[in-house]
Protein backbone atom coordinates (compact mmCIF):
# COMPACT_ATOMS: atom_id res chain seq x y z
CA UNK A 1 0.00 0.00 0.00
CA UNK A 2 2.71 2.20 1.03
CA UNK A 3 4.62 1.44 -1.95
CA UNK A 4 2.02 2.00 -4.20
CA UNK A 5 1.29 5.42 -2.76
CA UNK A 6 5.01 6.30 -3.27
CA UNK A 7 5.32 5.49 -6.71
CA UNK A 8 1.95 7.85 -7.57
CA UNK A 9 3.58 10.32 -5.95
CA UNK A 10 7.06 9.94 -7.46
CA UNK A 11 5.05 10.29 -11.08
CA UNK A 12 3.64 13.94 -10.67
CA UNK A 13 6.50 14.94 -8.82
CA UNK A 14 9.13 14.18 -11.57
CA UNK A 15 7.26 15.91 -13.79
CA UNK A 16 6.70 19.00 -11.90
CA UNK A 17 10.08 18.93 -11.15
CA UNK A 18 10.99 18.46 -14.46
CA UNK A 19 8.66 21.79 -15.47
CA UNK A 20 10.40 23.46 -12.97
CA UNK A 21 14.01 22.73 -14.16
CA UNK A 22 13.11 22.62 -18.04
CA UNK A 23 11.02 25.74 -18.25
CA UNK A 24 11.52 29.07 -16.04
CA UNK A 25 9.30 30.63 -13.86
CA UNK A 26 6.94 33.25 -15.77
CA UNK A 27 4.51 36.00 -14.41
CA UNK A 28 1.94 36.94 -16.52
CA UNK A 29 -0.51 39.98 -15.84
CA UNK A 30 -3.64 40.10 -18.71
CA UNK A 31 -6.19 42.86 -18.71
CA UNK A 32 -9.03 43.14 -20.53
CA UNK A 33 -12.02 45.58 -21.49
CA UNK A 34 -14.25 44.99 -24.24
CA UNK A 35 -17.37 45.56 -24.82
CA UNK A 36 -20.42 44.45 -27.63
CA UNK A 37 -18.98 40.84 -27.11
CA UNK A 38 -20.93 38.57 -29.57
CA UNK A 39 -22.91 36.16 -27.34
CA UNK A 40 -23.75 33.81 -29.77
CA UNK A 41 -20.49 33.71 -31.47
CA UNK A 42 -19.75 34.96 -34.79
CA UNK A 43 -21.15 32.41 -36.81
CA UNK A 44 -19.92 32.16 -40.38
CA UNK A 45 -18.06 35.30 -39.62
CA UNK A 46 -14.85 35.52 -40.37
CA UNK A 47 -11.41 36.92 -38.25
CA UNK A 48 -7.85 38.36 -39.07
CA UNK A 49 -5.48 38.83 -36.93
CA UNK A 50 -2.54 41.73 -37.96
CA UNK A 51 0.55 42.61 -36.29
CA UNK A 52 1.69 45.99 -36.42
CA UNK A 53 4.76 46.68 -37.81
CA UNK A 54 5.14 50.88 -38.24
CA UNK A 55 7.51 51.12 -35.23
CA UNK A 56 10.77 52.06 -35.92
CA UNK A 57 12.62 50.04 -33.12
CA UNK A 58 10.59 46.57 -33.39
CA UNK A 59 8.06 44.48 -35.52
CA UNK A 60 5.14 42.57 -33.89
CA UNK A 61 6.37 39.11 -35.10
CA UNK A 62 4.82 37.08 -37.23
CA UNK A 63 4.92 33.89 -35.31
CA UNK A 64 3.46 35.40 -32.30
CA UNK A 65 0.38 36.35 -34.99
CA UNK A 66 0.15 32.71 -35.97
CA UNK A 67 0.34 31.46 -32.44
CA UNK A 68 -2.61 33.42 -31.56
CA UNK A 69 -4.71 32.48 -34.61
CA UNK A 70 -3.66 28.67 -33.51
CA UNK A 71 -5.08 29.39 -29.97
CA UNK A 72 -8.50 30.83 -31.11
CA UNK A 73 -8.64 28.15 -33.80
CA UNK A 74 -7.92 25.23 -31.59
CA UNK A 75 -10.06 26.39 -28.76
CA UNK A 76 -12.68 26.53 -30.71
CA UNK A 77 -12.88 25.56 -34.42
CA UNK A 78 -15.87 27.03 -35.96
CA UNK A 79 -13.76 30.31 -35.70
CA UNK A 80 -12.36 30.96 -39.18
CA UNK A 81 -9.12 32.80 -38.51
CA UNK A 82 -7.90 34.24 -41.76
CA UNK A 83 -3.60 33.80 -42.17
CA UNK A 84 -2.18 36.74 -41.52
CA UNK A 85 0.67 36.86 -44.21
CA UNK A 86 -2.15 35.31 -46.95
CA UNK A 87 -4.19 38.56 -46.36
CA UNK A 88 -1.98 41.05 -46.36
CA UNK A 89 -1.04 39.83 -49.59
CA UNK A 90 -4.79 40.12 -50.73
CA UNK A 91 -5.28 43.05 -49.95
CA UNK A 92 -1.56 44.51 -51.10
CA UNK A 93 -0.97 47.16 -50.83
CA UNK A 94 -3.57 48.62 -48.18
CA UNK A 95 -1.88 46.78 -44.98
CA UNK A 96 1.71 47.92 -45.91
CA UNK A 97 3.09 49.36 -42.36
CA UNK A 98 2.87 52.86 -44.15
CA UNK A 99 -1.13 52.16 -44.98
CA UNK A 100 -2.49 50.16 -42.46
CA UNK A 101 -5.65 51.97 -40.76
CA UNK A 102 -4.63 53.02 -37.34
CA UNK A 103 -8.65 53.84 -36.85
CA UNK A 104 -11.25 51.65 -37.27
CA UNK A 105 -13.07 55.07 -38.95
CA UNK A 106 -10.46 54.84 -42.04
CA UNK A 107 -11.50 51.46 -43.48
CA UNK A 108 -13.97 53.76 -44.90
CA UNK A 109 -11.90 54.83 -46.80
CA UNK A 110 -10.86 51.48 -47.65
CA UNK A 111 -14.22 50.52 -48.64
CA UNK A 112 -14.87 53.27 -51.38
CA UNK A 113 -12.25 50.82 -53.59
CA UNK A 114 -14.72 48.88 -55.08
CA UNK A 115 -12.05 46.27 -55.37
CA UNK A 116 -11.39 46.26 -52.34
CA UNK A 117 -14.94 46.26 -50.80
CA UNK A 118 -16.00 43.10 -52.94
CA UNK A 119 -13.04 41.20 -50.86
CA UNK A 120 -13.79 42.11 -47.59
CA UNK A 121 -17.95 41.08 -49.06
CA UNK A 122 -16.52 37.73 -49.50
CA UNK A 123 -14.72 36.93 -46.71
CA UNK A 124 -17.25 38.45 -44.28
CA UNK A 125 -14.91 39.52 -41.61
CA UNK A 126 -16.58 40.40 -38.64
CA UNK A 127 -13.80 40.93 -36.33
CA UNK A 128 -9.71 42.83 -37.38
CA UNK A 129 -7.56 42.05 -34.47
CA UNK A 130 -4.70 44.24 -34.08
CA UNK A 131 -1.94 42.60 -32.00
CA UNK A 132 1.10 45.30 -31.14
CA UNK A 133 4.62 44.19 -29.01
CA UNK A 134 7.58 42.45 -29.18
CA UNK A 135 9.42 39.96 -26.99
CA UNK A 136 12.66 41.39 -25.53
CA UNK A 137 15.47 39.96 -23.84
CA UNK A 138 16.69 41.91 -20.81
CA UNK A 139 19.76 41.56 -18.60
CA UNK A 140 22.30 38.57 -18.63
CA UNK A 141 24.50 37.31 -15.96
CA UNK A 142 27.17 34.67 -15.90
CA UNK A 143 30.15 32.82 -18.18
CA UNK A 144 30.54 29.97 -19.91
CA UNK A 145 33.76 28.40 -21.09
CA UNK A 146 33.73 25.57 -23.88
CA UNK A 147 36.80 23.60 -24.55
CA UNK A 148 37.71 21.06 -27.33
CA UNK A 149 40.33 18.48 -26.90
CA UNK A 150 41.67 14.93 -28.22
CA UNK A 151 38.43 12.91 -27.57
CA UNK A 152 37.02 15.42 -25.10
CA UNK A 153 34.48 18.29 -25.18
CA UNK A 154 32.39 19.99 -22.90
CA UNK A 155 31.18 23.25 -21.46
CA UNK A 156 31.45 24.56 -17.82
CA UNK A 157 29.62 27.86 -16.09
CA UNK A 158 26.59 29.53 -15.86
CA UNK A 159 24.55 31.74 -17.30
CA UNK A 160 20.85 33.49 -16.76
CA UNK A 161 18.76 36.10 -18.68
CA UNK A 162 15.49 37.59 -18.54
CA UNK A 163 12.92 37.82 -21.54
CA UNK A 164 10.00 39.94 -21.13
CA UNK A 165 7.12 40.14 -23.38
CA UNK A 166 4.63 43.17 -24.09
CA UNK A 167 1.34 42.72 -26.25
CA UNK A 168 -2.01 44.73 -26.34
CA UNK A 169 -4.36 43.38 -28.88
CA UNK A 170 -7.20 45.94 -30.49
CA UNK A 171 -10.51 44.56 -31.46
CA UNK A 172 -12.19 46.26 -34.24
CA UNK A 173 -16.21 45.41 -34.95
CA UNK A 174 -15.94 45.37 -38.82
CA UNK A 175 -19.48 45.85 -39.58
CA UNK A 176 -19.66 48.95 -37.48
CA UNK A 177 -16.17 50.19 -37.84
CA UNK A 178 -15.53 50.61 -34.09
CA UNK A 179 -13.28 49.43 -32.02
CA UNK A 180 -14.73 47.04 -29.61
CA UNK A 181 -11.85 46.00 -26.77
CA UNK A 182 -8.70 45.66 -25.80
CA UNK A 183 -6.82 42.96 -23.73
CA UNK A 184 -2.98 43.31 -23.26
CA UNK A 185 -0.74 41.09 -21.22
CA UNK A 186 2.76 41.21 -19.91
CA UNK A 187 4.63 38.39 -19.22
CA UNK A 188 8.29 38.61 -17.81
CA UNK A 189 10.71 35.11 -16.97
CA UNK A 190 14.01 33.78 -16.14
CA UNK A 191 16.24 31.58 -18.15
CA UNK A 192 19.23 29.94 -17.13
CA UNK A 193 22.03 27.82 -18.50
CA UNK A 194 23.97 25.61 -16.59
CA UNK A 195 27.10 23.75 -18.13
CA UNK A 196 28.71 20.79 -16.54
CA UNK A 197 30.27 19.53 -19.70
CA UNK A 198 26.48 19.30 -21.65
CA UNK A 199 24.81 22.73 -21.46
CA UNK A 200 21.54 22.44 -20.07
CA UNK A 201 18.62 25.12 -21.17
CA UNK A 202 15.88 25.88 -19.42
CA UNK A 203 13.88 28.53 -21.12
CA UNK A 204 11.26 30.74 -20.05
CA UNK A 205 8.32 30.35 -21.79
CA UNK A 206 7.83 33.68 -21.94
CA UNK A 207 6.19 34.57 -25.61
CA UNK A 208 4.44 31.32 -25.48
CA UNK A 209 2.69 32.40 -22.09
CA UNK A 210 1.77 35.40 -23.51
CA UNK A 211 -0.22 34.14 -26.52
CA UNK A 212 -1.92 32.04 -24.02
CA UNK A 213 -2.80 34.65 -22.20
CA UNK A 214 -4.03 36.40 -24.88
CA UNK A 215 -5.28 33.45 -27.12
CA UNK A 216 -7.72 32.96 -23.86
CA UNK A 217 -9.14 36.23 -23.24
CA UNK A 218 -9.44 36.90 -27.51
CA UNK A 219 -11.06 33.39 -27.31
CA UNK A 220 -13.54 34.13 -24.76
CA UNK A 221 -14.86 37.24 -26.51
CA UNK A 222 -15.40 35.75 -29.44
CA UNK A 223 -16.41 32.26 -29.03
CA UNK A 224 -20.01 31.34 -28.22
CA UNK A 225 -18.68 27.93 -26.24
CA UNK A 226 -16.11 29.90 -23.61
CA UNK B 1 51.65 19.08 -40.96
CA UNK B 2 52.95 22.41 -41.45
CA UNK B 3 51.39 22.51 -44.67
CA UNK B 4 48.02 21.83 -43.04
CA UNK B 5 48.48 24.51 -40.15
CA UNK B 6 49.29 27.33 -43.39
CA UNK B 7 45.93 26.06 -44.77
CA UNK B 8 44.16 26.55 -42.03
CA UNK B 9 45.62 30.00 -40.77
CA UNK B 10 45.19 30.78 -44.91
CA UNK B 11 41.19 29.99 -44.35
CA UNK B 12 40.66 31.93 -41.07
CA UNK B 13 42.20 34.34 -42.67
CA UNK B 14 40.05 34.69 -45.73
CA UNK B 15 37.29 34.09 -43.78
CA UNK B 16 37.61 37.21 -41.96
CA UNK B 17 37.69 39.23 -45.29
CA UNK B 18 34.62 37.45 -46.68
CA UNK B 19 32.50 39.75 -48.60
CA UNK B 20 28.93 39.06 -48.22
CA UNK B 21 26.55 39.04 -51.43
CA UNK B 22 22.79 39.22 -51.60
CA UNK B 23 21.03 38.50 -54.93
CA UNK B 24 17.47 40.25 -53.78
CA UNK B 25 14.47 37.27 -54.41
CA UNK B 26 10.74 37.85 -53.07
CA UNK B 27 7.51 36.54 -54.12
CA UNK B 28 5.27 39.93 -54.30
CA UNK B 29 1.81 40.10 -54.61
CA UNK B 30 -0.67 41.83 -57.21
CA UNK B 31 -1.91 45.26 -56.29
CA UNK B 32 -5.33 44.74 -55.55
CA UNK B 33 -6.93 47.60 -57.29
CA UNK B 34 -9.05 48.93 -60.27
CA UNK B 35 -6.92 49.28 -63.44
CA UNK B 36 -6.57 52.93 -64.84
CA UNK B 37 -7.55 53.18 -67.94
CA UNK B 38 -4.06 54.27 -69.47
CA UNK B 39 -1.49 52.76 -71.97
CA UNK B 40 1.71 52.91 -70.02
CA UNK B 41 5.00 52.59 -71.66
CA UNK B 42 8.21 51.07 -69.52
CA UNK B 43 11.77 51.52 -69.95
CA UNK B 44 13.67 50.00 -67.40
CA UNK B 45 17.32 51.92 -67.96
CA UNK B 46 20.57 49.50 -67.83
CA UNK B 47 21.48 50.92 -64.62
CA UNK B 48 18.16 49.91 -63.18
CA UNK B 49 17.70 46.67 -64.38
CA UNK B 50 21.09 46.17 -63.18
CA UNK B 51 21.14 47.75 -59.98
CA UNK B 52 23.45 46.87 -57.00
CA UNK B 53 25.23 48.00 -53.81
CA UNK B 54 28.20 47.66 -53.12
CA UNK B 55 29.50 48.67 -49.39
CA UNK B 56 33.42 48.30 -49.03
CA UNK B 57 34.44 46.98 -45.65
CA UNK B 58 35.52 49.54 -44.11
CA UNK B 59 37.51 47.93 -40.98
CA UNK B 60 39.08 44.48 -40.84
CA UNK B 61 36.07 43.46 -38.58
CA UNK B 62 33.66 44.64 -41.40
CA UNK B 63 32.92 42.72 -44.35
CA UNK B 64 31.97 44.03 -48.19
CA UNK B 65 28.07 43.64 -48.68
CA UNK B 66 27.49 43.67 -52.75
CA UNK B 67 23.61 43.83 -52.68
CA UNK B 68 21.85 42.89 -56.30
CA UNK B 69 18.33 44.67 -56.28
CA UNK B 70 18.04 44.70 -60.24
CA UNK B 71 16.40 41.80 -61.07
CA UNK B 72 13.78 42.17 -57.83
CA UNK B 73 13.12 45.60 -59.03
CA UNK B 74 12.33 44.79 -62.66
CA UNK B 75 10.01 41.72 -61.38
CA UNK B 76 8.78 43.94 -58.65
CA UNK B 77 7.62 47.19 -60.74
CA UNK B 78 6.24 44.95 -63.36
CA UNK B 79 4.00 43.84 -60.97
CA UNK B 80 2.85 47.02 -60.08
CA UNK B 81 2.72 48.47 -63.07
CA UNK B 82 0.35 45.67 -64.89
CA UNK B 83 -1.81 46.06 -61.68
CA UNK B 84 -2.10 49.56 -61.76
CA UNK B 85 -2.91 49.89 -65.52
CA UNK B 86 -4.68 48.93 -68.12
CA UNK B 87 -1.96 48.21 -70.90
CA UNK B 88 1.24 47.95 -70.07
CA UNK B 89 3.96 48.39 -72.77
CA UNK B 90 8.18 47.11 -72.33
CA UNK B 91 9.50 49.54 -74.63
CA UNK B 92 12.83 48.11 -75.38
CA UNK B 93 13.93 49.34 -79.08
CA UNK B 94 12.83 51.59 -81.80
CA UNK B 95 10.37 49.34 -83.16
CA UNK B 96 8.42 49.77 -79.98
CA UNK B 97 7.99 53.11 -79.96
CA UNK B 98 7.24 53.31 -83.93
CA UNK B 99 4.57 50.51 -83.09
CA UNK B 100 2.91 51.13 -80.23
CA UNK B 101 3.80 54.76 -80.07
CA UNK B 102 0.11 55.77 -80.90
CA UNK B 103 -1.29 53.76 -78.32
CA UNK B 104 0.96 54.77 -75.33
CA UNK B 105 -0.51 57.19 -73.31
CA UNK B 106 2.91 58.13 -71.07
CA UNK B 107 6.45 56.24 -70.48
CA UNK B 108 7.67 56.22 -67.28
CA UNK B 109 11.36 55.46 -66.18
CA UNK B 110 12.17 54.60 -62.60
CA UNK B 111 15.63 55.19 -61.48
CA UNK B 112 17.11 54.19 -57.96
CA UNK B 113 19.20 57.12 -56.62
CA UNK B 114 20.25 56.23 -53.48
CA UNK B 115 19.96 52.69 -51.52
CA UNK B 116 21.52 52.43 -47.90
CA UNK B 117 21.51 49.45 -45.49
CA UNK B 118 22.47 49.12 -41.83
CA UNK B 119 22.85 45.88 -39.98
CA UNK B 120 23.21 45.29 -36.67
CA UNK B 121 26.51 44.64 -36.57
CA UNK B 122 26.81 48.63 -37.23
CA UNK B 123 24.22 49.77 -35.16
CA UNK B 124 24.12 47.02 -32.50
CA UNK B 125 20.60 47.47 -32.80
CA UNK B 126 18.74 44.09 -33.07
CA UNK B 127 17.52 45.17 -36.35
CA UNK B 128 18.30 45.02 -40.40
CA UNK B 129 17.28 47.88 -42.24
CA UNK B 130 17.22 49.03 -46.11
CA UNK B 131 16.23 52.26 -47.30
CA UNK B 132 16.00 53.14 -51.25
CA UNK B 133 15.07 56.56 -52.89
CA UNK B 134 13.82 56.47 -56.34
CA UNK B 135 13.65 59.09 -59.31
CA UNK B 136 10.61 58.66 -61.28
CA UNK B 137 10.30 60.59 -64.70
CA UNK B 138 7.10 60.43 -66.82
CA UNK B 139 7.61 61.54 -70.33
CA UNK B 140 5.09 61.63 -73.42
CA UNK B 141 6.44 59.08 -75.98
CA UNK B 142 7.20 61.85 -77.77
CA UNK B 143 10.22 62.54 -75.93
CA UNK B 144 12.09 59.14 -76.64
CA UNK B 145 14.22 59.23 -79.50
CA UNK B 146 16.68 57.36 -81.09
CA UNK B 147 20.71 57.49 -81.57
CA UNK B 148 22.63 57.02 -84.35
CA UNK B 149 23.96 53.69 -83.23
CA UNK B 150 20.21 52.63 -82.39
CA UNK B 151 20.16 53.63 -78.39
CA UNK B 152 17.10 55.02 -77.37
CA UNK B 153 17.32 58.37 -75.64
CA UNK B 154 15.06 61.11 -73.64
CA UNK B 155 15.20 64.67 -72.67
CA UNK B 156 14.45 64.63 -68.92
CA UNK B 157 13.51 68.46 -69.90
CA UNK B 158 10.51 67.01 -71.86
CA UNK B 159 9.24 65.45 -69.22
CA UNK B 160 5.32 65.32 -67.89
CA UNK B 161 6.17 64.42 -64.48
CA UNK B 162 9.13 63.71 -61.96
CA UNK B 163 9.20 63.04 -58.72
CA UNK B 164 11.01 60.65 -56.39
CA UNK B 165 9.71 58.05 -53.95
CA UNK B 166 11.80 56.79 -50.65
CA UNK B 167 11.08 53.50 -49.45
CA UNK B 168 11.77 51.49 -45.74
CA UNK B 169 11.98 48.35 -45.35
CA UNK B 170 13.13 46.61 -41.88
CA UNK B 171 13.36 43.23 -40.44
CA UNK B 172 14.62 42.22 -36.60
CA UNK B 173 17.13 39.60 -36.21
CA UNK B 174 15.52 35.96 -36.23
CA UNK B 175 16.98 33.05 -34.80
CA UNK B 176 18.94 30.82 -37.47
CA UNK B 177 18.22 33.40 -39.81
CA UNK B 178 21.80 34.74 -41.65
CA UNK B 179 22.77 38.33 -42.32
CA UNK B 180 22.08 37.52 -45.98
CA UNK B 181 18.57 36.39 -44.88
CA UNK B 182 17.62 39.09 -43.12
CA UNK B 183 18.99 41.56 -45.82
CA UNK B 184 16.99 40.26 -48.60
CA UNK B 185 14.11 40.05 -46.15
CA UNK B 186 14.38 43.96 -45.87
CA UNK B 187 15.09 44.91 -48.92
CA UNK B 188 11.35 42.70 -49.87
CA UNK B 189 9.54 44.83 -47.41
CA UNK B 190 11.33 48.09 -48.68
CA UNK B 191 10.13 46.89 -52.26
CA UNK B 192 6.84 46.60 -50.86
CA UNK B 193 6.86 49.90 -49.47
CA UNK B 194 8.04 51.47 -52.18
CA UNK B 195 5.13 50.18 -54.39
CA UNK B 196 2.74 51.62 -51.20
CA UNK B 197 3.93 54.77 -51.61
CA UNK B 198 3.76 54.72 -54.90
CA UNK B 199 0.61 53.50 -55.74
CA UNK B 200 -0.77 55.92 -53.06
CA UNK B 201 0.57 59.14 -53.97
CA UNK B 202 0.65 58.14 -57.62
CA UNK B 203 -2.37 60.32 -58.43
CA UNK B 204 -1.95 63.03 -56.08
CA UNK B 205 1.03 64.13 -57.53
CA UNK B 206 0.36 67.67 -59.48
CA UNK B 207 1.80 66.92 -62.80
CA UNK B 208 0.21 63.27 -63.36
CA UNK B 209 -2.85 64.76 -61.87
CA UNK B 210 -3.30 66.84 -64.80
CA UNK B 211 -1.64 64.05 -67.03
CA UNK B 212 -4.42 61.53 -65.92
CA UNK B 213 -6.71 64.61 -66.55
CA UNK B 214 -5.77 64.89 -69.88
CA UNK B 215 -5.96 61.52 -70.74
CA UNK B 216 -9.59 61.18 -68.94
CA UNK B 217 -10.84 64.09 -71.33
CA UNK B 218 -9.81 62.14 -73.87
CA UNK B 219 -6.60 64.74 -74.91
CA UNK B 220 -3.42 62.94 -75.10
CA UNK B 221 -0.47 65.02 -73.66
CA UNK B 222 1.73 65.83 -76.10
CA UNK B 223 2.98 69.23 -74.91
CA UNK B 224 5.38 68.54 -72.46
CA UNK B 225 5.91 70.89 -69.59
CA UNK B 226 8.22 73.77 -70.28
CA UNK B 227 11.23 73.98 -68.27
CA UNK B 228 13.90 76.63 -68.26
CA UNK B 229 17.32 75.81 -69.82
CA UNK B 230 16.56 73.62 -72.39
CA UNK B 231 20.04 72.59 -74.56
CA UNK B 232 19.72 71.90 -78.01
CA UNK B 233 21.88 68.92 -78.40
CA UNK B 234 21.21 66.14 -75.71
CA UNK B 235 23.80 65.33 -73.78
CA UNK B 236 24.37 61.53 -72.64
CA UNK B 237 24.60 61.33 -68.85
CA UNK B 238 25.15 57.38 -67.86
CA UNK B 239 27.22 57.63 -64.98
CA UNK B 240 28.67 54.00 -65.27
CA UNK B 241 31.13 54.42 -61.98
CA UNK B 242 27.77 55.60 -59.79
CA UNK B 243 26.35 52.21 -59.31
CA UNK B 244 23.59 54.11 -57.30
CA UNK B 245 22.52 56.45 -59.49
CA UNK B 246 21.33 55.95 -62.87
CA UNK B 247 20.09 59.26 -63.94
CA UNK B 248 21.58 62.09 -62.00
CA UNK B 249 19.88 64.83 -60.48
CA UNK B 250 19.39 68.20 -63.14
CA UNK B 251 21.83 71.21 -62.27
CA UNK B 252 20.27 74.49 -62.57
CA UNK B 253 20.29 75.78 -66.35
CA UNK B 254 21.27 72.72 -67.66
CA UNK B 255 19.15 70.05 -69.24
CA UNK B 256 20.04 66.57 -69.56
CA UNK B 257 19.20 63.33 -71.66
CA UNK B 258 19.62 59.86 -70.59
CA UNK B 259 20.35 57.10 -72.88
CA UNK B 260 19.09 54.06 -72.57
CA UNK B 261 21.35 51.16 -73.27
CA UNK B 262 19.36 48.91 -75.73
CA UNK B 263 21.57 46.06 -74.52
CA UNK B 264 20.42 46.44 -70.78
CA UNK B 265 17.14 46.69 -71.76
CA UNK B 266 16.80 43.33 -73.68
CA UNK B 267 18.64 41.74 -70.77
CA UNK B 268 15.95 42.74 -68.42
CA UNK B 269 12.53 42.18 -70.23
CA UNK B 270 10.37 39.61 -68.97
CA UNK B 271 10.53 37.71 -72.31
CA UNK B 272 14.19 37.55 -71.78
CA UNK B 273 13.97 36.17 -67.93
CA UNK B 274 13.37 32.77 -67.26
Amino acid sequence: MWGSAGRSLIGPASALLSTVLLGGCVSATVDEMTYNEPVAGIGESSVVILGRRHAPDYDTEFDFIECIGDHIHSGDPSIEVINEIAFINQFYPWFEPRTAPMQPQTIDRLLELPIVANQFAEMKLEYMIWIDGKTVDTDSVGSMSCGIGPGVAGCFGFGTWGTESEYEATIWDFTDKIEVGKVSAVTSGQSYMPAVIVPIPIIAPVQGTACDSLGDQLLEYLSAHH
Amino acid sequence: MRRWLFLLCLTLLGAGCASRQVVVDGNFPSPLLDPLPVTLGVIYPQAFAEHEFFDEAKGRAETDWLVKTGEAQVTFWDNIFSGMFDEVVHIRDWQTVQNRGADIDGVIIPAISDLQYTIPTHTNVKIYEIWMRYDFRLVDISAIHRQEDGALTFNPDERLAAWPITAYGKTPTAFLQTDEEAVNLAAVVALRDAGAHFITTFGATPDIAVWLDGIASGARANDPMPTPGKLEEPVPVIEEENQGSDMPEETDGQATTATLDDSGLDATTPEGRS
